[in-house]
């Protein structure tokens, strides 16, 4: 990737004016940008803007934009609030050289479907903010994307849920073939699917038939993991076909169901 | 996290006899270059590239099949910087094979160093030098080809006799009669047969037939393929370079440039891995053409992508074997039938295919007929080349699946069958007398093949009980063992030769050269290691210095499992010479009889006791003292063996089978291997664990991939997976005492056998596992969990 | 452009392109112990030590590193050399080119994790592809190293 000017603004505004008033791209953790070969006008950095950081605050856990992995894997908030769900979720991406370079907001903003993170932020509900403070639900964005150019500056969690993430990779760290993430959170049940190879999904008819009951049955888990393969749509790529995606999905919601249950 | 049963992987648990024996062989000692390597000090090719030197570019095709019609270089010639672009009109028309063997090459000569046509995605159509690498870079892409797309062959099962024909050229030509037909798209085809396969076959109560296919497979050294070129004081073209075989690919080159092989120098550094992949010439001829066009240096490192897309694979094969035995399990006959994908060029095609028969059908001697045949033939796919196992891993995938079969089909332990059947001690078989590589084999009795205890120890070490070789750990989760044997080579007799030089230095140590190959397996150490264990000396005392065509004695290079046997031998050869000389100069010096000298612990004695001379003296003496009588003590030797005595080895592994998911664990796996005795026991036990890891990845997931025009789609690591530190549970590898009469110091190889068991003993794990027996490679998940899914429908059988 | 990057403690001054990544700078100011091996950030050879966490220098923008501490193998050679005693007396370093990233990120295993598990172990170092040894004489290397160092 040829960069031709590199911005690194101070502040949110500054870097917000780069981006939507000079047709800046927003650089994340930018692992992966040498595999691009395209130029890039104006790169804004956004690594100078104090967005790494995971806190509580205003009744949510807050993730920087320029979290990495590693910081995620190694939270003990994070820990205390979701059991091993983020270390679970991160931890089999390539290793922790990668991990300590690769961001929250980048993997957000690039919307990728093989994505682990972006299953799991599905699943608890998280909401993405847009400096300067619009809100949306991760779900919706990573399925609608946002209009125009913009700038994540966090994400908002709910301050605890008992959630779990299921994945199966072909090697411990390959993309994942398929992803799957269950959360109870909000006196409800949230299910989605990621790596499909297309992004993560909302398993809504799933989530419909568990409904508030906080101790399905097996019976019950079961119904729901079908539904989930049965409403979404799934592809064929190197890693697998759809018809082996849709086949073992049930197996991965199911368990992600009952560690949830307990 | 996975969960590991011992603390510690097991490390050499029991002394061998070998090291009681000897004092430097046969025991653990660091690699000389060990320390250095770690610490990062420059010493591969890229490290050591000149500064001033001109950056390699290749502009390669995106057609699995086309006709160059232009090539328009004038935009890229007017970048500032830009030192020249070379096309297939710069070259001589002269075909080669870039397959780095001995002379004339098994190999047809159907290459040219760049050509009019290009026959895979990836094959070279130019060459750029420029000042810079990102000023390279962008003139190769200003390159304009205008291409006569021709429609390709892909798929090898329709390569025969196809109309399309990849190699139409007149040019072309096998060395001597290896089955080359290439207006039938063939490039080489063999057939042997022992007594009457169809009659015993006929004659048999039981029979079974398994067809396996195993895929290509990529090497994926760390090190990418790398060289640079100058020209020294005396206008000789200099290339440094990672190769395993130096001597070869001078040769090649002197070919392919008709020049005389007195003007080029070939310097092999520290390699980066090899595993067969870099005993090719894929750079050497475009470092080579730049220095040669322009006077200056040029340096050339392959990016992944073109390693992956443009150097060489494992040889796709479809092996068909047939089995016929007594109900007792006594084998009547063996038949196997093999096709065989070289890709687009037929580089090793011969050799490979040969080898899966040769090196694994003499494992069941007691046979009364055998069989074997087939054909190599060409597609429009990237060129199947060298790469460890070498045919013969792909042979016994199909004789070791076939013999799983036969015994589930008898009711018989796989152990018991094998044992029945396999090779001993003091035995031999007509295969070796008939199949050689490429040309007939040598007929070789035996000496050493401790089989019988590599598989009662490892049965021992995997608790081998077959009446429990399933066990169900969860609802949906099942533990199933399986086992295979195997055998491979130890260079390649009347073909392969290997020599060494050592050579007396003030100071009393003693300068070694070999024209072997280190290519990160320690080869260094161990040749080193030998000369000091003949000499009777420290390892601190030998300096070793290896793979260069002006400054060491020639060698073949490193490849067919043959470095310790072969290079090991010669040197063996010269220590013992050399100490002969010692002797002799010594004996003159004292005024005694050679007999009555003696060295030990390097000091000259006479065995009355009156006179001595340590090393250290008599080393000043005869450089700078002795007057008229000074010379240079040294001593050089070559070896060349008449056999090539197999190392074998037993594995068993226990696998995890999600039902659900398809996906296969492997939880531990066991090899217990005759190596003879291992010269350094961790390096040769490190050659079996890093080979089994590898036959790991071919049978689980390695796998090229195409798309249907021909393009590449595992051209990187991030679609080709090797196996992590996470994704297998335990590598258990034992040695067991052996020695081998032939080999230095009673040594065979342990270079390639590792790699050869997994893809047959993981399948046998997975079949008695399922019920299923999969012949598709890799076993990625779906293709399990598809198989499980059919043999629950009933339609139980093969995949 | 010029960035100051302060490599094994010695402030250097090197030009580099706004979209280059670290290795290529590294690599080009003569620190030729950080290896290119696999350019898609999978093999871990170009491992570095960037204010004392591993990166891949592969995949971190060289301009990012403007002012920042870089340390590679060369940088902790004292503790590296003991490594490579342990490592070298199992035979495990073979071909050598993922050692210095791969010893590196042992530094900082042993930095970062107290008494690891053979399972922390593997996961830690599981960035670090080897193509030759089959892992198992590393592991055996790394455990004996860190009871050493705990003795």
């Amino acid at each position: 990737m040829e960069i031709l000017e590199f911005a690194r603004p101070h502040t949110l505004d500054e870097a917000l004016h780069l981006v939507r008033d000079r047709h800046g791209t927003a650089i994340g953790g930018a692992a992966w940008l040498r595999m691009n070969t395209k130029t890039m006008p104006l790169g804004v950095d956004l690594s100078e803007l104090g967005l790494d950081y995971i806190r509580e605050a205003n009744g949510s856990i807050e993730i920087g934009a320029m979290t990495t992995y590693r910081e995620l894997e190694t939270s003990p908030l994070l820990e205390a609030r979701f059991g091993a769900l983020f270390r679970n979720t991160v931890s089999h991406i390539v290793g922790i050289q990668l991990r300590n370079i690769i961001t929250v907001g980048g993997t957000l903003a690039g919307r990728y479907g093989f994505s682990d993170l972006n299953t799991t932020l599905c699943a608890l509900g998280a909401k993405v903010v847009f400096y300067p403070g619009k809100i949306a639900d991760v779900a919706s964005f990573i399925q609608d994307g946002e209009e125009g150019p913009f700038l994540i500056e966090k994400v908002l969690l709910p301050v605890s849920a008992r959630a779990s993430y299921q994945q199966m990779r072909i090697t411990a760290n390959d993309f994942p073939i398929i992803n799957a993430a269950a959360a109870w959170t909000d006196s409800s049940w949230r299910i989605a699917v990621g790596s499909r190879p297309a992004a993560s999904r909302l398993c809504k008819k799933a989530m419909v038939l568990l409904g508030n009951e906080p101790y399905p049955s097996d019976e019950k888990i079961g119904q729901a993991a079908v539904a989930a393969a049965e409403e979404l749509q799934f592809g064929s790529d190197i890693r697998a076909s759809a018809e082996y995606r849709r086949e073992i999905l049930p197996a991965l919601v199911r368990r992600a169901l009952m560690e949830v249950r307990g | 996290m996975r969960d590991y049963h011992t603390s510690t992987p097991p490390a050499s648990t029991k002394e061998l006899d070998a090291t009681q024996k000897f004092n430097v062989v046969a025991h653990n000692i660091s690699k000389v270059d060990g320390e250095g390597l770690v610490l990062g000090r420059p010493a591969y090719t890229d490290d050591l590239a000149p500064q001033n030197a001109l950056y390699v570019k290749l502009v390669r095709s995106p057609h699995a099949f086309a006709r160059i019609l232009s090539i328009d270089a004038s935009e890229a010639l007017k970048m500032p910087g830009v030192a020249c672009v070379l096309t297939w009109k710069d070259c001589p028309r002269i075909p080669i094979t870039r397959a780095g063997q001995g002379n004339p090459e098994p190999s047809p000569h159907d290459r040219f160093i760049l050509d009019e046509y290009v026959r895979y995605v990836g094959d070279e159509v130019a060459v750029v030098a420029a000042e810079d690498e990102a000023t390279a870079e962008k003139a190769a892409s200003l390159i304009k080809v205008d291409y006569q797309v021709l429609e390709p062959i892909l798929d090898f099962e329709k390569a025969l006799d196809n109309p399309i024909i990849i190699h139409p050229e007149p040019e072309i030509h096998e060395m001597f009669p290896i089955g080359f037909e290439p207006k039938r798209n063939i490039a080489a085809a063999y057939h042997m047969e022992i007594g009457d396969v169809e009659k015993e076959l006929a004659a048999s109560p039981v029979t079974v037939e398994t067809t396996v296919h195993t895929q290509a497979q990529q090497h994926v050294a760390l090190e990418p393929h790398t060289a640079f070129s100058y020209l020294d004081i005396q206008g000789r073209l200099v290339i440094v370079t990672s190769t395993q075989n130096p001597w070869h690919t001078r040769r090649l080159l002197g070919l392919a440039f008709q020049m005389p092989l007195r003007q080029i120098r070939i310097v092999k550094p520290r390699i980066g891995g090899g595993f067969g992949g870099k005993q090719h010439i894929h750079i050497e001829p475009y470092v080579a053409m730049v220095t040669m066009k322009t006077g200056k240096p040029a340096r050339l490192a392959l990016t992944r992508r073109e390693v992956f897309e443009a150097t060489f694979t494992r040889h796709e094969m479809r092996v068909k074997v047939r089995l016929g035995a007594d109900p007792d399990g006594a084998l009547r006959a063996i038949d196997m039938q093999v096709l065989s994908n070289t890709g687009a060029y037929g580089e090793h095609a011969l050799t490979t295919f040969m080898v899966a028969g040769s090196k694994t059908l003499p494992l069941y001697n007691k046979v009364k007929a055998v069989r074997f045949g087939g054909h190599v033939v060409y597609t429009n796919k990237v060129s199947a080349g060298a790469y460890r196992g070498y045919g013969a891993i792909q042979g016994l995938t199909g004789l070791e699946s076939a013999m799983d079969e036969l015994a589930h089909k008898l009711g018989m332990d796989p152990v018991e069958l094998r044992r029945k059947n396999m090779l001993h001690e003091g035995e031999t078989s007509e295969v070796f007398r008939i199949m050689g590589e490429g040309t007939e084999g040598v007929a070789m009795i035996i000496e050493s093949c401790k089989l019988e205890e590599c598989i009662r120890r490892g049965k021992e070490l995997i608790g081998w009980d077959p009446t429990h070789l399933v066990q169900e750990v969860a609802p949906s989760k099942v533990r199933a063992k399986g086992m295979a044997i195997a055998m491979q080579g130890s260079g390649i007799p009347l073909v392969d030769m290997g020599s060494a030089r050592i050579e007396l230095q003030d100071g009393g140590f003693f300068k070694l050269h070999v024209g072997a190959t280190d290519l990160g397996t320690g080869s260094d150490t161990i040749l080193a290691q030998i000369a000091a264990e003949e000499l009777g000396v420290d390892m601190k005392d030998i300096v070793i210095h290896s793979s260069d065509t002006d400054h060491t004695p020639f060698d073949v290079g490193a490849y067919a499992s043959s470095t310790t046997y072969v290079s090991g031998s010669a040197v063996l050869r010269a220590a013992r010479s050399l100490k002969q000389k010692l002797i002799e100069a010594v004996s003159l010096k004292f005024g005694v009889r050679p007999q009555d000298l003696t060295f030990e612990d390097k000091v000259f004695r006479t065995i009355d006791g009156s006179k001595e001379l340590s090393l250290n003296d008599f080393s000043y003496d005869t450089l700078y003292h002795d007057g008229a009588k000074m010379k240079t003590i040294e001593a050089t030797e070559s070896f060349s063996g008449d056999k090539s005595p197999p190392p074998y080895l037993a594995a068993f592994v226990e696998i995890e089978l999600d039902k659900e998911t398809g996906k296969v664990d492997v939880v531990n796996y066991v090899a217990v291997a005759d190596v003879g005795t291992p010269i350094n026991p961790n390096l040769a036990k490190i050659q079996i664990e890093g080979g089994l890891l590898q036959g790991i990845g071919m049978a689980l997931y390695e796998d090229v991939r195409y798309s249907d025009k021909g393009h590449m789609l595992s051209h990187n690591m991030m679609t080709y997976a090797i196996p992590s530190r996470e994704d297998v549970g335990r590598i258990t590898v034992e040695l067991v005492d052996s020695y081998e009469p032939s080999g230095p110091f009673g040594a065979k190889s342990a270079g390639e056998i590792g790699i050869d068991t997994p893809p047959a003993a993981i399948a046998n794990a997975i079949r008695n596992a399922t019920g299923v027996r999969l012949t598709q490679y890799p076993f990625t998940p779906e293709r399990v969990l598809m198989a499980i899914r059919q043999a629950e429908k009933g339609q139980k059988g093969q995949t | 452009m010029i960035i100051t990057l302060y490599i094994n403690g010695k402030k250097e001054s090197v030009e580099c392109q706004p979209g280059e990544m670290l290795t290529e700078v590294l690599r080009r100011a003569g620190y030729v112990e950080v290896k290119k091996g696999c350019d898609t950030g999978n093999c871990g050879v170009c491992t570095v030590l960037l204010e004392g966490k591993p990166v891949l220098s592969c995949s971190y923008l060289a301009i990012r590193a403007d002012g920042k501490q870089i340390t590679t193998i060369q940088g902790a050679a004292k503790e590296a050399e003991e490594f490579a005693h342990f490592l070298t007396a199992e035979g495990a370093d073979q071909c050598g080119f993922c050692a210095p990233g791969f010893a590196l990120t042992v530094l900082a295993m042993k930095k970062e994790l107290p008494n690891p598990s053979e399972g922390e172990i593997r996961h830690y170092l599981a960035g670090n592809l080897c193509r030759c040894s089959g892992y198992e004489g590393q592991i055996r290397a790394i455990k004996k190293y860190l009871e050493a160092e705990h003795a």
